[in-house]
């Protein structure tokens, strides 16, 4: 066996997070400016970071979407100023967020964190003001919390937070136990959406003028939850003065 | 999940306790104990657990005082406060547990539960099919799901907290401290004695063990463990990443533990079956039981027990009574529950049982099923069962096996050794494990037949172990041809009975982290293969599925160095089957010296050496095998390959290249099978498993790393594999010789050598 001395003087290897395979160094480049958020998606394999559908210019101005979006357009009353999304929901993505969420692998958290700052620099760019006052995300069951132990939206809130030095606050809780949304169709989801959060009211809406928050969820589908939880948070805060709420979501489907 | 934690006084003697569903505990306590106390709030699991364990040892030789102006009790409840402190790390992260501990007033009227027969049915039915099991919270609420009349997974929760009050099954974290011995030797003894030697204050007490959590599971220490806030039960606990694709395991979940050959007698404080007078005498109704059709994965032993003559027999009777445990130990109640009304129909409902794996048991057919299963292990049983064996048991002949089974010297020979090992009481044999050590196409699943055979016939379970899907599905109809009598059972991810348990089960082995001291017999095929080489995980896996008592065979072509040298050494019982079932040797590798693949491909030119060995292969009909090192390789050696097709007398159709990375890979490999490719060119992925009557190995760059010497044998193991061409050919070819490929010769010499000894071949 011959010696390897070359070897000894070679980094680690180290596992890629998603897959399990060697992360060789890879030269793509990577569109997110934070250096931590960088340094989760070097720990990719090449292949995995590839394979990451990037919203780098979405189409639709309101939600997101990287295609034209008719729910954006049918929509009536809308209670969200604009929303972003980091990445197209496709197969691959679905794999990830499966591994996080129903298998329970929390080293994938700091992947899909460092996905979702992507969406967050995205959305800074978007909006008018690039100052936000905090970041809420949106509420698990109790029981469901139980079954999972985390709420994989607040997970991704707090990291957020941490790395951008915006405040975490939670505002919202849940009041109803609802069926898995991804079971339902587009009518019942938003019609069973109703009434199902309840937001407290936070000295925040007292101290600044007109707070704007961003609130975090893992997939927007049809933007239900979302709207209905900017619809709650703005009604908890009109007697001072209006909130705007902001959605920041991992994928778009 | 939170638990609640509380302690027992029966007598002098003290016990603490957690549970997972309080009422039970509660009303199973309540004509018990003298005093309960309880933690007011829930603590969670982990914690409750090191707690059990920490009081369970300071209480063990505790006697309680009676001595005035002293009172017991306080001191009681200061040893749970302080256990809990201690366990919780109290003042680390600003815990603010509140340590109230209450009394429990025991009244057993009041906390009589209105369903508790029915809970004790459950829980005993229960206990039986998690035997030998180590199942997390949810697939054991996926388990009781087929096996229980309700589906209310809540109510499941007090069945598990019965059962385990009961001794039926053991309740724990999936995640907890490894039991660890102190040292004996070394640097590290010294030190711990030095600080046992500490005086003992406040210092001292004030140490924590320093404890190192595993996964109870799959064995996986702290590297493998993540600490995450957990939404369950409030704290930072760790889960386990190694064993994530089976389910997660965390320090606060729960898992099962099913106590093999449990629910025999439980000491259940509601007489459930009220056993009516026994009108026949014993031994009469014992005898009717035994005529009795039985569920299915008895069914041998009892076939046998019922060839035997007189059923006044008091052996009969007890070996009766070792097929079908009673639910309480005693022969008259034994007896009395046989006769009771309900059972009128026991054959009827016990022959649906047998026909429908998972039925909705009504009443009736649940205590049936009840009183029919599992085998017990009491002392009396055991002894019946040994000196039963030492009759019946004749040292097995070589000659008697090979025509039992169609097998050849060689294969009989092993398997007879293999026999013997097995057949020897586990106390007088050293170690447990046995290697078969077969060569590539000596025919090892004929070899395994003789010894589940063994197995079943006196009522134990076996297991036979595969590392790859596809090869479990392969060996289920074989199987299921040779015993088709015995209850089988096929477990791989996303099979349809993955809660069964039948007397033979087939899984690949990653199911084997689901099962616990549930196997007399565990075979383990191809333990050099992956995932199971080189992963601790497996095989503490296949470790903990073995019965204490049981064996374990491990079967390879190729082993691991280290237990070659064990085997070698004779530290490690072992048979040699160094002949193919055609008794003709193995192809020696030839060696061809040419440049390595990646200066061919570049170059785009095959060294003639290469070429006339494909031709002379071509020509006299043989398909090709053809293997390098790399995937990124295959596609480029297909092209080149293509352009000489002409000069090879192949058809370019007729060379494809597949690897791991190839979706249609099973298309081309039947296709393969079925001859409309001749030369194939592949990875390592197809060293194993793929058998072509006619076939020649070419094996490229056969220096490079990525073989290894057992990868190298295998894949010269895939020539001469049949008996209509013995001796294919297998070319080494790459420009350096190295010790892998040096050594595979040397094994493949040895194994010819070694044949020709022992006069197998022809």
């Amino acid at each position: 066996m011959p010696l390897k001395i070359s070897s000894w003087f070679a980094p680690a290897k180290r596992a890629c997070l998603i897959c399990g395979r060697d992360s060789a160094q890879v030269t793509a480049s990577i569109p997110i400016k934070h250096p931590e958020a960088r340094q989760a998606i070097t720990s990719l394999c090449g292949s995995c970071r590839q394979s990451i559908p990037w919203i780098a210019h979405p189409v639709c101005r309101i939600c997101g979407r990287a295609e034209r979006c008719e729910d954006c357009i049918r929509r009536q009353t809308r209670y969200y100023s604009i929303s972003r999304c980091a990445v197209r929901y496709d197969d691959r993505m679905k794999d990830w967020l499966a591994l996080y969420k129903y298998r329970g692998n929390e080293g994938v958290e700091s992947i899909l964190t460092a996905m979702l700052a992507f969406a967050y620099e995205r959305l800074c760019e978007a909006a008018a003001h690039s100052e936000f006052h905090a970041i809420t995300s949106v509420p698990l069951a109790p029981e469901r919390l139980q079954d999972r132990g985390f709420n994989q939206a607040e997970r991704l809130a707090l990291r957020l937070s941490g790395w951008y030095g915006v405040e975490y606050r939670p505002m919202l809780s849940r009041l109803r136990h609802t069926e898995k949304q991804s079971l339902k169709t587009r009518r019942s989801r938003v019609v069973d959406m109703r009434g199902n959060f309840s937001a407290a009211t936070s000295e925040l809406f007292s101290n600044v003028a007109s707070p704007r928050i961003i609130l975090i969820d893992d997939i927007y589908t049809t933007g239900s939850t979302l709207d209905e939880c900017a619809r709650v948070l703005k009604l908890a805060s009109r007697s001072e003065t209006t909130a705007e709420i902001y959605g920041l979501l991992w994928a778009r489907s | 999940m939170k638990v609640v934690l509380y302690a027992v006084q029966i007598g002098a003697s003290r016990k603490a306790f957690f549970s997972v569903a309080w009422e039970v505990d509660e009303c199973y306590w309540s004509d018990k104990a003298e005093r309960i106390i309880r933690l007011r709030e829930k603590i969670p699991l982990g914690w409750a657990e090191r707690v059990y364990g920490l009081l369970g040892e300071q209480w063990s030789n505790v006697v309680v005082e009676k001595r005035k102006g002293h009172s017991p009790a306080q001191d009681w409840n200061d040893d749970l406060k302080l256990a809990v402190r201690w366990v919780s790390g109290e003042g680390e992260a600003g815990n603010s547990l509140s340590l109230d501990v209450e009394d429990v007033t025991l009244d057993p009227h009041r906390h009589a539960l209105r369903d508790m027969e029915y809970l004790v049915e459950t829980a005993r039915l229960a206990s039986l099919n998690l035997a030998g099991r180590a199942l997390l919270r949810e697939e054991a609420t996926q388990l009781l799901d087929g096996v229980l009349p309700t589906a209310d997974a809540s109510a499941y929760l007090a069945t598990l907290q019965l059962a385990s009050l009961t001794g039926a099954l053991q309740l724990a974290a999936a995640v907890a401290p490894k039991p660890s011995a102190p040292p004996r030797s070394g640097l590290r003894a010294w030190a711990e004695r030095l600080r046992l030697a500490r005086p003992t204050g406040l210092a001292a007490s004030r140490r924590r063990p320093a404890e190192e959590l595993a996964c109870r599971r799959c064995g996986s220490g702290k590297d493998k463990l993540r600490r995450t806030p957990c939404a369950a039960c409030g704290q930072a606990c760790a889960y386990c990443e190694a064993c994530l694709t089976m389910g997660r395991s965390r320090e606060c979940g729960l898992l099962v533990i099913g106590v093999a050959g449990a629910g025999k007698d439980l000491p259940i404080p509601v007489p459930v079956y009220s056993s009516q007078p026994a009108p026949a005498d014993t031994a009469q109704s014992l005898a009717a039981n035994t005529s009795q059709p039985a569920p299915a994965d008895t069914a041998q032993s009892l076939a046998a027990n019922s060839s035997q003559p007189a059923p006044a027999d008091t052996a009969l009777s007890l070996a009766a009574n070792t097929s079908q445990p009673a639910p309480v130990d005693t022969a008259q109640s034994f007896a009395a529950n046989t006769n009771q009304p309900a059972l009128a129909d026991t054959a009827q409902s016990l022959a649906a049982n047998t026909s429908q794996p998972a039925p909705t048991y009504s009443a009736k057919s649940l205590v049936t099923h009840i009183t029919q299963h599992a085998p017990t292990y009491s002392a009396q049983s055991l002894t019946a069962y040994t000196s039963q064996r030492s009759q019946s048991f004749q040292p097995v002949t070589p000659n008697a096996l090979a025509k039992r089974w169609g097998l050849s010297p060689a294969q009989s020979a092993a398997a007879a050794q293999a026999l013997q090992f097995l057949n020897r009481p586990s106390f007088s044999r050293s170690g447990h494990t046995f290697l078969l050590w077969a060569v590539t196409g000596a025919g090892k699943t004929e070899m395994i037949f003789p010894l589940l055979e063994s197995v079943l016939a006196r009522g134990g379970r076996a297991l036979v172990a595969t590392p790859r899907r596809d090869v479990v599905l392969e060996l289920a109809p074989r199987l299921a041809k040779a015993f088709p009598d015995s209850a089988r059972t096929v477990l791989y991810g996303g099979s349809a009975d993955r809660w069964e348990n039948g007397a033979l089960t087939l899984a690949t082995t990653h199911q084997l982290l689901r099962f616990q001291e549930a196997f007399d017999l565990v075979l383990i095929d191809e333990l050099d293969a992956f995932p199971y080489h080189n992963d601790p995980m497996l095989h503490y896996a296949a470790d903990k599925c073995r019965k204490t008592t049981g064996t374990t065979v491990l079967l390879s072509a190729t082993p691991p160095s280290t237990i070659q040298r064990a085997a070698i050494r004779r530290r490690l019982p072992c048979a040699r089957v160094p002949v193919r079932y055609h008794r003709h040797p193995l192809p020696v590798p030839k060696r061809l010296v040419f440049p390595a693949v990646s200066d061919l491909l570049r170059k785009r030119k095959l060294p003639s050496k290469l070429l006339k060995a494909l031709e002379r292969s071509a020509k006299r009909g043989a398909q090709i095998f053809l293997f390098v090192p790399y995937v990124k390789q295959v596609e480029p050696l297909v092209m080149l390959l293509h352009r000489h097709a002409a000069k090879l007398g192949i058809d370019p159709i007729a060379i494809a290249g597949t690897s791991s990375k190839d979706a249609d890979r099973t298309d081309k490999v039947v296709s393969f099978r079925e001859h409309s490719i001749g030369l194939l060119v592949t990875t390592t992925i197809l060293e194993r498993g793929v058998t072509i009557p006619k076939s020649d190995v070419f094996i490229l760059d056969s220096h490079n790393p990525m073989f290894d010497s057992a990868s190298l044998v295998q894949m010269a193991g895939r020539a001469g594999r049949s008996a209509s061409d013995p001796s294919g050919f297998v070319y080494y070819g790459g420009p350096a010789w190295t010790t892998s490929q040096k050594s595979s010769i040397r094994q493949i010499r040895d194994m010819n050598i070694l044949a020709k000894r022992d006069g197998y071949l022809i």
